[in-house]
């Protein structure tokens, strides 16, 4: 009648703490929790409440006797007196808890019940998580039940129902549960008291915590780890006592439990859950994910420095008069019979690669940032249009496979090329130069790209009056194809590790698990920043090319560009087609 | 006047090319902008990934922890972590459940200006937290502003831009499917009846932050046919439902109306001075003073507040109920002499009594 109301409060003196006696009718109306159907004398003292105004309330006692009736309306006495026993003995102790100082203050009042830390009002969590058929059947789930007991036999099926399928459920979700350990464990005063470890932060930087922001509930929570097979939260132990659940002698047996990773070895423990990079300067994950960073800076580095460049001579209006005559040479070329074909750059062949490539990268990117960055809100709008991480991760899985399978196949075809021109140019004594054909390959960086490079960066820099040309591939597209092979490498390995986490356990370190994830996500952020940032600009927004190169869907780069950078390429066909005498070339 | 006839024929060249200059140049401006701004954010973003301590997210932190005065002048949308899960933790000195609290009036000049808290009353400790009820639906002038005209004049204005508005949904919806024709017309639902229904159920779960249970009812009305015997069911369930979300918080609250712009007075008029003034000498001024400067800020003030039953009456309620949107079934709720007997009984400070034993919950049983 008047606690339904919200306003019904008022603001305590001193403290300025509000005062809520706020009790939402719906949680019994609709039996929302296992005390929905308590009065509120079962909890608060009959001669405090049962008068208006009510007298002092004192705090409850959750481990007070209270009596609950069968369906006989035989009373029988009920407590949890034996969950403070438990919680005793346990890592929470009411006299470790008395010594709490957080820096946000005291969080309960005085005299409150130590349940308060950790509970509040107990709800059902939906049973559709536990039979999911609830899900299909929306409000038609009970329908039969109700035949018989909706009158004939009193028994309310639908409470019974949601009681016993929350039973089969931590009573909270994972990241509900994380928002409990954190009013503590994430306070600035325990986390400078704990070495500056915030484990709820750690915990969410894992794959669990992650995958827990993403909205999978799946994952495994704190109590999956911090509670010992066959007990409950009450009985959590600290590290250092021998019968603690993360005890390094237990600690393997959580991770390898039926529900998470039941056939792996028990070195996967090894592998950390609460790594936090800042705080494990001087290990080898720190060590691995600077070299990480390091290789990101001098690689994407230098690339971003010549494109920043590149659009500077945009900008103050930097032309090139040589460019005409190479202009020229093209428009030669593109009326002579033979001539188009022979400035197409790409073969359908590897468009069709590319463009396999492209897609295959984009799913990997939409299906493996949020992981990423799971703590942001466009992360889980992106795993939500998947489907859920579930169906993300198959995504992941068979896109990382299918570019591994793409890139072998690539292999294959670059290595028969090989074997194929070394067997056709034979020397007389019938003997086939492979070597010499595997490094003539078009995409090998050689001395001569290097001197173009430092070219080019003169020319950027006005300390050159002409723009170095290159032949069919310049450095920048050589340096992105060998990108994609290194990458792809050591994305797939790492990947296939962390995929089959339970195999890798049995011939690998849990820490080599630590360093697969560092550089599979340090490798991944370096390509999405390269292709993303550089690729993107270079075949998408560069002057020259803008909307798209056209060399993605016809082969052809767009005649601007071809003359800009592929000045050698275009005086090679004009001097095969006979357009430019060989002393006039400056083709080298 | 040649030269000039030469210039505008040279003009239209010379436009076009001066945008062959500038147009490609402000192209590549803007994307070393873009290039620059990405590089930086990404190379920042590794650093801080390794270097930074690990911080725990906004989805579990941002939650409160404490439920002080000033959670009050937040709303519930400024606590990520409530929205991150569907049933977070309450503030751990709290036990029952809320999944909010009275949202800020930002247009009550009497807490907006920093002189009174959402909460404002204090003295009287039998009744303040039933006073403090009435301010999630009642603007502080109601009661506390002076003008003896009977009922009083009162208008509805909204929590979301302090303008006047109509009734709230909830109330318009309850008294749709509860008005002294409703059985006839509920009988044979028009489609029109049922997208009204409709509507104002939508309109309602926004405006009284009740959002699943009312969008879903919404929802349900929306999907089944107005003369199916599921829709009958529905309105039987809505008119059981929809009475339990009657509990002041509507978006919109009761206010004097300003008889000549026929808006809500939403405080004091012309104080701001004098408000200034009384902070500034505020615990520094004698008692006189302190009255004085009191009075001054608040020139419409009754000298003594209303009592309840002079809105909580079946007859004379200072009130109009029915004028101001309320349908019947609430009014009779609102006007039952047990609630007016009881708040008059707590603010005079009479003795307490026992509660009724009809208000008693039943004995919990262990068996469902």
């Amino acid at each position: 009648m008047c606690h339904q109301y919200r306003g019904l409060s008022r603001i305590e003196e001193p403290g300025n703490q509000v005062r809520v006696f706020y009790v939402d009718p719906t949680y019994s109306l609709a039996h929302r929790g296992p005390h929905a159907r308590l009065a509120c004398t079962a909890c608060h003292a009959r001669s405090e409440v049962g008068v208006v105004p009510h007298e002092i309330v004192t705090p409850v006692d959750c481990a007070r006797q209270c009596h609950l009736a069968d369906r006989t309306g035989l009373e029988r006495p009920f407590s949890h007196d034996n969950v403070a026993a438990m919680l005793q003995r346990s890592a929470h102790a009411n006299e470790g808890l008395a010594k709490l100082r957080l820096d946000k203050g005291a969080v309960l009042n005085h005299g409150q019940s130590n349940c308060l830390y950790c509970h509040d009002e107990p709800t059902f969590r939906d049973p559709s998580l536990v039979i999911p058929k609830f899900k299909e059947l929306a409000g038609q789930a009970f329908d039969r039940c109700e035949t018989c007991h909706a009158e004939k036999v009193d028994a309310d099926i639908r409470y019974y129902t949601n009681h016993i399928a929350s039973r089969f459920l931590p009573a909270r979700s994972t990241l509900e549960l994380a928002q409990v350990c954190a009013v503590c464990h994430s306070d600035a005063h325990m986390v400078t008291d704990m070495g500056k470890k915030d484990p709820v932060a750690s915990f969410l930087r894992s794959f669990h915590g992650k995958a827990a922001l993403l909205g999978d509930d799946s994952t495994a929570n704190c109590l999956s780890c911090h509670v010992r097979p066959g007990e409950n939260a009450h009985l959590m132990l600290g590290p250092n006592d021998p019968h603690s659940a993360i005890s390094p002698d237990n600690v393997a047996n959580a991770c390898r439990s039926l529900t998470c990773h039941p056939g792996a070895d028990k070195r996967i423990a090894a592998s950390a859950v609460h790594l936090d990079l800042s705080t494990e300067r001087g290990s080898i994950e720190f060590a691995l994910a600077a070299a990480f960073i390091l290789i990101t800076i001098f690689t994407f580095g230098p690339s971003a420095v010549l494109v920043i460049l590149d659009l500077i001579q945009v900008i103050v209006g930097r032309h090139l008069h040589s460019e005409k005559k190479t202009h020229d040479l093209v428009t030669q070329i593109m009326h002579h019979p033979g001539g188009p074909a022979r400035l197409v750059r790409f073969t359908v062949n590897q468009r069709i690669q590319h463009w396999v490539l492209a897609v295959l990268f984009i799913l990997l990117v939409l299906t493996g940032f949020p992981l990423k960055f799971a703590d942001r809100g466009w992360a889980t709008v992106l795993v939500q249009l998947f489907g859920g991480l579930q169906i993300a991760r198959v995504v992941h899985h068979w896109s990382g496979i299918a570019l591994v399978l793409g890139f072998l196949g690539h292999l294959v075809t670059v290595c028969w090329g090989v074997i194929r021109r070394a067997r056709a140019a034979r020397d007389s004594q019938g003997r086939a130069d492979y070597v010499g054909e595997w490094t003539a390959l078009p995409m090998w960086i050689t001395p001569q790209d290097v001197r173009k490079t430092f070219q080019l960066l003169g020319f950027l820099l006005f300390l050159r009056k002409d723009r170095p040309s290159y032949g069919r591939f310049s450095p920048t597209e050589k340096f992105e194809y060998l990108g994609v092979f290194w990458g792809t490498v050591l994305l797939g390995v790492t990947g296939l590790m962390l995929w089959g986490e339970q195999i890798s356990s049995h011939f690998l370190s849990g820490r080599l698990l630590n360093l697969a994830t560092i550089a599979h996500t340090y490798e991944a952020f370096l390509a999405v920043i390269h292709v993303g940032i550089l690729h993107i600009y270079n075949v998408i927004f560069a002057p020259k090319v803008f909307p798209l190169s056209t060399a993605t869907i016809d082969g052809r780069t767009p005649v601007e560009k071809l003359v800009e950078e592929h000045g050698d390429m275009i005086d090679k066909v004009a001097l095969d087609l006979g357009i430019m005498e060989e002393d006039r070339s400056q083709y080298e | 006047m040649k030269r000039l006839l030469r210039f505008l024929a040279t003009l239209p060249r010379r436009t076009l090319h001066l945008a062959r200059v500038l147009i490609p140049r402000a192209y590549a401006v803007a994307i070393l902008g873009l290039l620059c701004w990405l590089t930086f954010m990404a190379i920042q973003y590794l650093f801080v990934s390794l270097l930074s301590p690990a911080t725990t997210p906004p989805q579990i932190t941002q939650l409160p922890i404490r439920l002080d005065a000033s959670v009050l002048r937040t709303s519930r949308d400024e606590w990520e972590a409530l929205s991150a899960t569907e049933t977070p933790r309450t503030p751990p000195s709290h036990y029952h459940r809320i999944d909010g609290w009275i949202g800020p009036d930002n247009f009550n000049d009497c807490t907006r200006s920093g002189c009174h808290s959402p909460l404002p009353h204090a003295r009287n400790k039998a009744a303040r937290a039933f006073l403090n009820m009435h301010a999630t639906s009642i603007h502080c002038g109601v009661c506390h502003m002076q003008g003896d005209e009977r009922p009083r004049p009162l208008v509805w204005y909204s929590l979301v831009d302090g303008e006047p508005t109509t009734p709230p949904a909830i109330l318009q919806a309850y008294g749709l499917i509860q008005s002294a024709d409703a059985e006839k017309r509920w009988a044979n639902p028009r489609q029109e009846d049922q997208k009204e229904l409709v509507r104002l159920l939508r309109l309602a779960a926004k405006e009284t932050g009740t959002v699943r249970v009312l969008t879903a009812l919404a929802d349900h009305f929306a999907a089944v046919s107005e003369s199916s015997p599921m829709f009958q069911q529905l309105l039987k369930e809505a008119r059981v439902s929809l009475p339990r979300h009657f509990r002041g918080e509507y978006g919109a609250k009761l206010a004097v109306r300003d008889a000549a712009t026929g808006g809500p007075i939403l405080g004091h008029p012309n104080t701001d001075r004098a408000i200034q003034s009384y902070f500034a000498q505020k615990g520094r001024a004698d008692e006189a003073t302190r009255k004085r400067l009191l009075e001054s800020v608040h020139p419409l003030r009754r000298k003594e507040p209303l009592a309840c039953s002079e809105c909580h009456r079946t007859q004379g309620s200072l009130v109009d109920f029915a004028a101001a949107g309320f349908p019947q079934a609430r009014i009779d709720a609102l006007v039952a002499p047990i609630v007016v007997k009881m708040t008059d009984h707590l603010r005079e400070g009479q003795p307490a009594f026992t509660m009724p034993e009809f208000i008693a919950p039943p004995t919990p049983t262990t068996q469902p």
